[in-house]
């Protein structure tokens, strides 16, 4: 039983790390590696952007609901 | 031989291969060819962004009583909200493996915000146009009290007869509307930080902050780290956080007699009482009048759990995605405590249904809304980076779902477009829609039925709310940001976004009417400074390698916080960044000319001879200046130093005050705090050197500021003060309003471990500014030494002399009428800080000092400083209250 779980836990490693395979060599990460092409590009914008999103709508825009205030306005 | 060759041979690529791989080895280590994942490190710096946030003119709809005519379009007499926010982010190496990142927030908000939804026809956005009618003048605005009838119809009405609370049939006007308020304005502030830990492959966070507003408070902390995988094309991340907050909401004065607090009130005998977990109220009692309270308090506490689990994979050598999924949990006081939600009693008599057009009564009130003490949210979120090799442009796709036990389903789709151009230059534009179903507790306004024995058949609602950020609606934006490079290391850029907010943008239709819709945008400019970059560019080690700089550094080493403009730069193309940071308090007694005067005479004589409505406790300001320096040539150094202020104070009411109209000044019989802040004024100048020696430097400093801060900030609109021209007090305001000119005179000297200086500076005002005054002009004189105990630290005495004139010309009166009197209003609710008299004086002041250079590191070099300046003695005009003391809090980095 408890193999079997272990063994699901791997499998779904497996599945969620197999698109990893395809190898991008560090030499190949020259675009990846270009400021405008990080995931989250302009951290102090995205800040101040979901600051004013998340006084706005019922949900928070980020996936933290950390400070922000009350918003009560 | 043939041996020995393939011997050779295999060697030879071996030792190719491991150049290989050590070369790869290095080019990961590259700070320019790290794998640029979510988990990226960004470069040590610290960026600063201004966002000022706008709404637009709503729709609102209110009643013309005097002509009982239809439910009207009340042309905007309230300023729509406005928020400006300050964000600072920092992040550098403090030793080792160790990183920390703080972080600083800083928000103003003003304006008018909804408090309830009502039926048009009830009227509860009063129009006080009747008076104005008969020649033409427009409406003059809402009013802030929620009008509720005690015999309202709920389901239908008609204006066009002269009795709208009667039954009525014929034209029904069954359109809402939002009942607004004026907000005073309001500054939070947030202080996070975080420590990280990071391994080769591994990291590990640990962070916390504190967010504070007057009426809000909010603790937090987490922990949260990362896995990398794969020659980190994979990486794992998880956090967990939890939030503590407590409500503390004075409710506003002029609503009590219309709130309904009974779900938040113990023992008060209704059926619905809250969990006091879930939120309670706190009348208290003037000594005069045991029934009515004086002022209610909503306090509420609350928790939020919080945990986030993502994966961030990079696809091929031009795409990167990531999948994160996050999970909250939040329990206690939901709430909001401004909201409020329109209650009605319906009586329904023997065979009658509802929602025909017979006789019933109707009773209403504005209940405080109750959300459910518990809420779980989960939400997902899925990014992709795609790299556009034609353009060099980067492609930011993201989506978002949020789902709530609350029964909301928020989807948000956003993409924008990283457009390098030239060198320097990145445009991005952006488009981004939201949309989200409603809250199963949100509704326009509640209803109970009674039988003729007036028992209840269909109770309120358990949960409601009328918040329409819990109704269902979408949001469509679109923005652009544009961003130069200007020296390596310094970028500036500026942002815009417009957002439409509709009811029927909601996907899959079902959407808020369109009372709720309004657009609103956000501008924003941003200052990103990254050091190492900087010192790259400069290449010398800044100003090590210039000859006989090192000994003016140690001069202005021991300059204390507080002095400012005091020298220019070395040599032609240094420039300095710098930030300084001011906390001034007033407190304790209240003076006249040097001596402290008891509060009885201040309250019969403070305002210009005339007994005072309400006197000072307490004031703060607090001011974040930046300092942007540049050396076109060797004798002349240019710099712009825009500000961030803030301020409030505390007021204590006279008790024997007689007001013209006493009715109206009910709401106003306790202690209550204003507070303004926003963009201060901007000052140019440009610094001369006249001596410079190695131990003696005489420097000029010519300019002064521009108005761009603010003097035209009203007080709210309440029943003590029913228009909206009434200006804050002088001292709250956030500019001078005039172009000041600011003439400075420094000599500064050093020998080893000394250092000394002496400043001469003026401000003096060019006429009268657009609100009618003038503040009095400034001369002030310092004289400093220093000791340098170490390389690193320094430590400062400093007097100063200060003398200010008092303001001249005044704030015009209120061009409003009164709509209690019908005559022109005149403000009564005043203290001596809004007499012109009572400013300026003569000061003494003690500055003592440590500063601090930090002697390695990415930030090696730049200084940190701290000055307390202790009040020796005052001597003011007329009567102010009491100066304890002024922090300065400044950083310096010069290159």
């Amino acid at each position: 039983m408890k193999r079997s779980k272990w063994a699901a836990a791997a499998a779904l490693l497996g599945v969620v790390t197999l698109p990893g395979c395809t190898t991008v060599e560090p030499w190949e990460r020259g675009n990846l590696a270009k400021p405008h092409m990080a995931l989250d590009s302009n951290p102090i914008q995205t800040a101040s952007r979901e600051h004013i999103n998340d006084s706005r709508q019922a949900m928070p825009s980020g996936s933290s609901a950390e400070g922000g205030g009350c918003g009560c306005n | 031989m043939a041996a020995t060759r393939k011997r050779t041979k295999r060697r030879a690529s071996r030792a190719q291969n491991s150049a290989l791989k050590a070369l790869s080895l290095a080019a990961l280590a590259l700070p320019g060819l790290m794998l640029n994942s979510a988990w990226a490190q960004e470069a040590d710096g610290i960026d600063v962004q201004v966002t000022h946030f706008a709404e637009g003119e709503r729709d609102i709809l209110g009643v013309d009583y005097n002509s009982f005519a239809d439910a009207i379009d009340l042309p905007q007499g309230f300023e729509p909200i406005e928020a400006e926010t300050l964000f600072v982010r920092s992040r550098f190496n403090v030793g080792g493996r160790f990183r920390a990142f703080v972080n600083y927030t800083h928000d103003t908000w003003s304006g008018a915000t909804a408090v309830a939804t009502a039926y048009a026809a009830q009227g509860a956005n009063a129009a006080s146009a009747g008076r104005h009618a008969a020649d033409g003048v427009t409406i003059t605005g809402a009013s802030p009290i929620l009008g509720i009838s005690a015999n309202l119809i709920p389901m239908q009405f008609d204006r066009s007869l002269s009795n709208g609370y009667s039954l009525l049939t014929g034209a029904i006007d069954n359109r809402r509307t939002l009942v607004m308020s004026s907000a005073s304005p309001e500054t939070r502030e947030q202080i996070d930080a975080k420590l990280r830990y990071a391994w080769n492959e591994a990291a590990l966070d640990v962070g916390g902050g504190v967010s504070d507003e007057r009426d809000y408070r909010s603790v937090f902390g987490n922990i949260g780290g990362r896995f990398d995988f794969n020659q980190r094309l994979t990486t794992l991340s998880w956090g967990v956080s939890y939030t503590e907050s407590e409500t503390h909401a004075t409710l506003d004065p002029d609503g009590l007699p219309f709130f309904d607090i009974e779900h938040y009130t113990p023992g008060l005998g209704s059926t619905a009482v809250l969990p006091a977990t879930s939120g309670y109220v706190e009348s208290i009692f003037g000594p005069s009048d045991p029934f009515n309270p004086t002022s209610v308090i909503l306090h509420g506490d609350r928790r939020d759990w919080g945990a986030q689990l993502g994966l961030t994979q990079v696809l091929n050598k031009d795409a990167v995605a990531t999948f994160d999924i996050g999970y909250t949990r939040s329990t206690g006081y939901l709430s909001n405590p401004y909201k409020t939600v329109l209650g009605h009693t319906v009586q329904f008599l023997p065979g009658v249904e509802l929602g025909e057009e017979i006789l019933h009564n109707g009773s209403g009130g504005a209940f405080l809304e109750v959300r459910p003490p518990e809420r779980n949210l989960v939400t997902a979120h899925l990014g992709l980076a795609y790299y556009v090799e034609p353009f060099d442009a980067a492609l930011h796709i993201d989506y978002s779902y949020a789902h709530d036990d609350w029964d909301i389903d928020a989807h948000t789709l956003r993409a924008e477009w990283a457009q390098p151009l030239g060198e320097n230059w990145l445009v991005t534009p952006s488009v981004r829609y939201y949309s989200q179903s409603a809250a199963g507790f949100y509704t326009t306004g509640i209803f109970q039925t009674v039988d003729e024995n007036r028992d209840i058949v269909l109770a309120y609602p358990q949960y409601f709310s009328s918040d329409t950020r819990l109704s269902a609606f979408g949001t469509l934006s679109g923005g652009l940001t544009v961003s130069n490079e200007i020296f390596e290391g310094v970028s500036v850029e500026a942002s815009f976004e417009y957002f439409t907010h509709r009811g029927d943008l909601s996907l899959g239709g079902g959407g808020e009417e369109d009372f709720a819709d309004y657009d609103y945008w956000t501008l924003g400019a941003a200052l990103k400074l990254t050091p190492e970059a900087i010192a790259g560019r400069a290449g010398h080690g800044g100003h090590q390698g210039h000859n006989g700089h090192t000994e003016h550094r140690s001069h202005h080493a021991g300059t204390p916080a507080g002095v400012m403009l005091d020298h220019a730069l070395a040599e032609a193309g240094d420039y300095m960044v710098g930030y300084t940071h001011t906390r001034g308090t007033q407190g304790g007694d209240i003076l006249s000319g040097a001596r402290a005067i008891d509060l009885s005479a201040v309250r019969t004589t403070g305002c210009n001879g005339a007994p005072c409505a309400v006197t000072p406790e307490q004031m703060n300001m607090h001011m974040h200046m930046l300092h942007l320096m540049y050396a076109p040539t060797d004798w002349l150094t240019l710099a712009i130093m825009p500000q961030w202020m803030d301020m409030g104070m505390s007021m204590a009411p006279n008790p024997d005050f007689l007001f013209t109209n006493p009715e109206g000044h009910a709401g106003h019989s306790t202690s209550h705090v204003h507070e303004t802040g926003g963009i201060g004024d901007t000052g140019f100048y440009a610094l001369i050197k006249l001596v410079d020696e190695p131990r003696h430097q005489v420097t000029l400093a010519l300019g002064g500021t521009a108005p761009t801060g603010d003097v035209d900030i009203t007080l709210r609109k309440t029943g003590a003060n029913p228009v909206d021209d009434v200006y804050m007090h002088y001292g709250m305001q956030t500019g001078s309003g005039t172009w000041d000119f600011i003439p400075t005179l420094s000599y500064e000297g050093g020998a080893d471990t000394l250092s000394w200086g002496a400043q001469a500076t003026a401000t003096i005002r060019s006429g009268r500014n657009d609100s009618g005054y003038a503040l009095g002009d400034v001369f002030q004189a310092s004289a400093w030494g220093g000791y340098r105990w170490s390389n690193f630290l320094t430590t400062s005495v400093r007097g100063i002399y200060t003398t200010q004139g008092s303001i001249e010309g005044a704030f015009p009166a209120s061009a409003q009428i009164d709509p209690g009197t019908g005559l022109p209003f005149i403000q009564e609710h005043i203290g001596p800080f809004d007499q012109s008299g009572s400013y300026g004086g003569q000061f003494w002041d003690l500055g003592l000092g440590v500063n601090l250079t930090i002697p390695g590191g990415a930030f090696a070099g730049n200084t940190l400083k701290f000055e307390w300046v202790q009040p020796l003695r005052d001597d003011v005009n007329a009567f102010q209250l009491q100066r304890e003391g002024t922090l300065f809090l400044s950083w310096s980095t010069s290159y």
